[in-house]
């Protein structure tokens, strides 16, 4: 037993060795990158500090952001109110801070589950394009019903979810997955239909590996890179989305901290001189989206191996910006 | 640099620089009326109203918004009106006597509008109108009993408003409305009806130009609901000109109007959907009335020069619906609890700017008969909290608290009250509602809480506990069902006994406000918004604006 066990062991850590080996050149890779580009690293620092600040809300805000004081309604911020109190003398401060929880978590799990579904029907569609039968047919009739998704304006369709489904995170969630899968969709279909012509999927297919396989193992994993890529991108557009739809009554109930329905609560203050319920929530807002389109731009760049190997040509890590 | 002094810098200012956006959007809004035609319009017999929206139907049979009441009281005349007098509070308004007189024929204070002469016989059951002979139509047909006759009838066969108006009066034959001769017509119900003359003043009971109407009537229209959407056909001292929905509707007076030519040459009525754009035509003298403004917004211009700003006392309320049919709200000590834990006064404060009073009673407080002797719900948490002990809801309860998305004031009000009611353990979910949609959910009596706002038009204490809390009544939104108050409102409508009908509402409003099917909450009062110079402003239990009232000084 210990003899086998040995030789179980042994490959199994050289494999945890090299990972470990590729994932240090990574970071040390990825950290190069934010030195040379510290317009990209803004992204991270932003994204990162808005979760870790939403994270720590509960220790961190002075006052429960749920609750109305109407002996302090609408004052202007000032140190026991860092960032004024809004029409029902709610702290903004406290709900700012607490408002990332609903809306990233909205957005981040909307983009992922429309990124899971995308990707999976994209690769399958892509896959199939041209075949011949019942999954051409499939395949063809699932682009149309993506086109028929899309011709809808995104913002209206998304209203008309949450309505038909109901007021709820849920459906917030459902919504905002919804109106991004035709996005995944597309991106996946047109890597796969690059990517299936190549020699080493011919050969896979060749030597009898199914399709789901050729799919899963040898397509999907290298088509990959630019639905990464999207993913950063999509989840700063669905927390606008999410904050749209708020703002308009259809996303969360009052009085949750969210960004988009303390807009619109704060709104009807702004003509008579009480910018700062709805100015705030705005910057954070426009913020934490602006970090994320970094992080999305970056991650395209690192996606790029043309850009990729001009930033490391030269002596290992040092860029060529020749 | 600190807040004030950015608020306060007379060189620059956030708040300059967000007013000024707002001035330059209204301007482009508004091409038509910028700061010096409006300069001039100060002197001119021109009234430009800023409205939420535009008349959407002129047939107040099937419209009852905004915008078609304030049309349908400039385009038509009633039989009778009340008295006006100085407003006690605001000075610059006026508005109707609506008081108990008893030295007064009927014990009302009324004045002959195209009624010259009226009488109600000794039994109670029978109201006579002499009519005003030479009363001109804007169609140009002289007002008869016809007229009258056509008007009523046309009631009992539409499905609108017509058969509860009538219904309140309990006509619901033609031939309990006859011609006695051309300008004399008599109206006979089977039990006295104290309401029979105030129905007579009622916006909602205009009377109609039935030869006109029936020239255009069709054998698929033939109480001329089509026309009547577009046109008027009435008595009244206004005509409409024009009626685009959505941008504007210009009205335009007759000078054969039988009490002479208003002052008013033009009224355009113009929609301005956002609140804040009002504001801001008003602010910058684009128009003479801003309706319908925030709370807040009203504060503000209190400080603007050339702007005034009238706050009188009205006939709406605005409550929360306690679905007495639903758990735990058919328990009145829960219903009673829910009424101490309103914060009203933060409410007043805060969500109203002191705009509105406390709704310490189940009718208006300035109809006839109404006491607040039975109030008790000022704001007492621990009160409560052991109220819902006794009722068994000791470590509280949830429920959810449906709000209209288009009303401004509802949802810091929810807020406020969710926040005491976790105080007592009570936890309350907030539902907005859609504006389309929050009616249905309102007449469908399917919600637990549900805010609602509304306004008896008619200044009695009988038709208002009727509509709100006679079993049988459809606007009945909380179930309520109590057998001692339908049989209290039902004798109270049938006797003309001042004496009789106080005590009879008395014990009803004592009966109500114990069993608490709503949660109080406030009466706004009818704010108008105005350039300085524009005078005559008059309240109606209608809450509606008269054009013929106003004029420059």
């Amino acid at each position: 037993m210990p003899v086998e066990s040995q030789s179980q062991i042994e490959p199994t850590r050289a494999m945890w060795l090299l990972v470990a080996r590729r994932a240090a050149y990574g970071l040390r890779y990825f950290f190069h990158f934010l030195r040379v580009y510290p317009g990209y690293a803004a992204g991270y620092i932003i994204v990162l500090t808005v979760a870790l600040v939403s994270m720590a809300a509960p220790a961190i805000a002075p006052f429960s952001p749920i609750s109305a004081d109407a002996t302090v309604y609408l004052q202007p911020p000032t140190w026991s109110h860092l960032l004024g109190t809004d029409s029902t003398g709610m702290d903004v401060f406290s709900r700012l801070i607490f408002a990332p929880r609903i809306d990233l978590a909205i957005a981040v799990l909307g983009t992922l589950v429309s990124s899971v579904i995308g990707t999976a029907v994209g690769a399958w569609v892509g896959y199939f394009q041209s075949a011949a039968g019942f999954k051409s047919f499939l395949s063809n009739a699932v682009m149309r019903a993506a086109d028929v998704l899309q011709a809808f304006p995104v913002f209206v369709f998304a209203i008309a979810l949450v309505a038909v489904f109901g007021q709820s995170l849920n459906s917030l969630v459902l919504a905002i997955a919804f109106v991004n899968i035709p996005i995944y969709l597309r991106l996946m279909r047109s890597q796969v239909l690059r990517i299936r012509d190549l020699r080493y999927v011919e050969a896979a297919y060749i030597f009898g590996v199914p399709d789901w396989l050729i799919i899963g193992k040898h397509i999907v994993p290298n088509g990959i890179a630019p639905v990464l890529a999207q993913l950063s991108v999509n989840i700063g557009w669905s927390i606008l989305l999410t904050a749209g739809l708020s703002f308009v009554g259809a996303g969360v109930r009052a009085p949750t901290p969210e960004w988009g329905s303390m807009i619109a609560m704060g709104f009807p203050n702004v003509m008579t001189g009480q910018w700062w319920p709805s100015v705030y929530p705005g910057l954070a807002l426009a913020i934490t989206v602006f970090g994320f389109g970094l992080i999305g731009a970056s991650i395209e760049f690192l996606a790029d191996p043309r850009r990729r190997r001009t930033l490391a040509a030269g002596t290992g890590l040092v860029p060529n910006r020749a | 640099m600190n807040h004030e002094s950015i608020a306060t810098s007379p060189h620059f200012s956030r708040r300059a620089l967000i007013k000024g956006a707002a001035a330059a959007a209204a301007y482009t809004l508004l091409p038509k009326f910028g700061a010096s035609d409006a300069a001039a319009a100060e002197q001119s017999h021109t009234l430009v109203i800023a409205a939420p929206a535009t008349p959407q139907s002129l047939d107040h049979e099937f419209d009852v918004s905004l915008g078609t009441i304030d049309s349908v009281g400039s385009l038509y005349d009633n039989l009778l009106e009340y008295e006006k007098i100085p407003d006690p509070q605001v000075p610059a308004a006026f508005r109707e006597d609506i008081s108990v007189h008893e030295d007064k024929p009927y014990n009302l204070n009324l004045k002959g509008k195209l009624a010259e002469k009226w009488e109600i016989s000794s039994d109670g059951t029978v109201a006579r109108f002499f009519l005003r002979p030479g009363v001109k139509s804007n169609w140009g047909n002289e007002l008869t009993a016809d007229d009258v006759k056509w008007t009523w009838d046309r009631k009992l066969h539409l499905t609108g408003l017509g058969p509860f108006q009538a219904g309140v009066l309990n006509i619901t034959q033609e031939d309990q409305i006859q011609v006695e001769g051309k300008y004399v017509i008599s109206f006979h119900v089977p039990k006295p009806n104290p309401l029979l003359l105030k129905q007579m003043v009622n916006l909602s009971n205009p009377v109609y130009d039935s030869v006109k109407c029936k020239q255009v009537a069709t054998k698929d229209d033939p109480w001329a609901h089509k026309f009547l959407e577009n046109n008027s056909a009435g008595f009244g001292p206004y005509v409409v000109s024009q009626l685009i929905r959505g941008q504007q509707a210009v009205f335009k007076p007759r000078s054969d109007y039988y009490r002479g030519k208003p002052y008013m040459d033009t009224v355009i009525f113009k929609e301005v959907p956002t609140s804040a754009t009002r504001l801001s035509l008003l602010q910058g003298g684009s128009v003479d009335v801003a309706q319908f403004l925030q709370p807040l917004e009203y504060t503000t211009l209190k400080k603007v020069n050339g702007v005034a700003v009238d706050a009188v006392k009205a006939s709406f309320a605005v409550w929360v619906e306690l679905n007495t049919k639903i758990k735990p709200f058919d328990n009145i000590k829960v219903r009673q609890a829910m009424n101490y834990a309103l914060p009203r006064e933060d409410v007043l404060k805060t969500v109203f700017q002191d705009l509105a009073d406390k709704q310490t009673g189940c009718i208006p407080d300035i109809y006839p008969n109404f006491t607040d002797k039975f109030w008790s719900y000022d704001t007492d948490l621990e009160k409560a909290k052991s109220l819902l002990a006794e009722a068994g809801f000791k470590d509280g309860f949830k429920s959810t608290l449906s709000y209209d998305a288009g009303n401004p004031v509802q949802e810091p009000i929810a807020i406020l009250f969710q926040t005491a009611l976790r105080k007592i353990g009570v936890e309350l979910t907030l539902n907005k509602v859609p504006a389309a949609t929050f009616y249905d959910f309102v007449t469908k009596r399917q919600q637990s809480l549900i805010f609602y706002l509304d306004s008896p038009w008619v200044p009695d204490p009988g038709y208002s506990t009727q509509l709100y809390f006679n079993s049988k009544s459809y606007v009945d939104y909380s179930n309520y069902s109590n057998s001692e108050v339908d049989e209290l409102i039902k004798s109270g409508l049938q006797t003309l006994d001042p004496a009789a009908r106080e005590q009879n509402y008395t014990r009803v409003q004592e009966i109500v406000m114990t069993e608490a099917p709503w949660v109080f909450i406030a009466w706004p009062r009818y704010v108008l918004a105005r350039r300085s110079n524009l005078k005559g402003f008059t309240y109606y239990t209608s809450n509606n604006l008269r054009f013929q009232d106003f004029y420059r000084g």
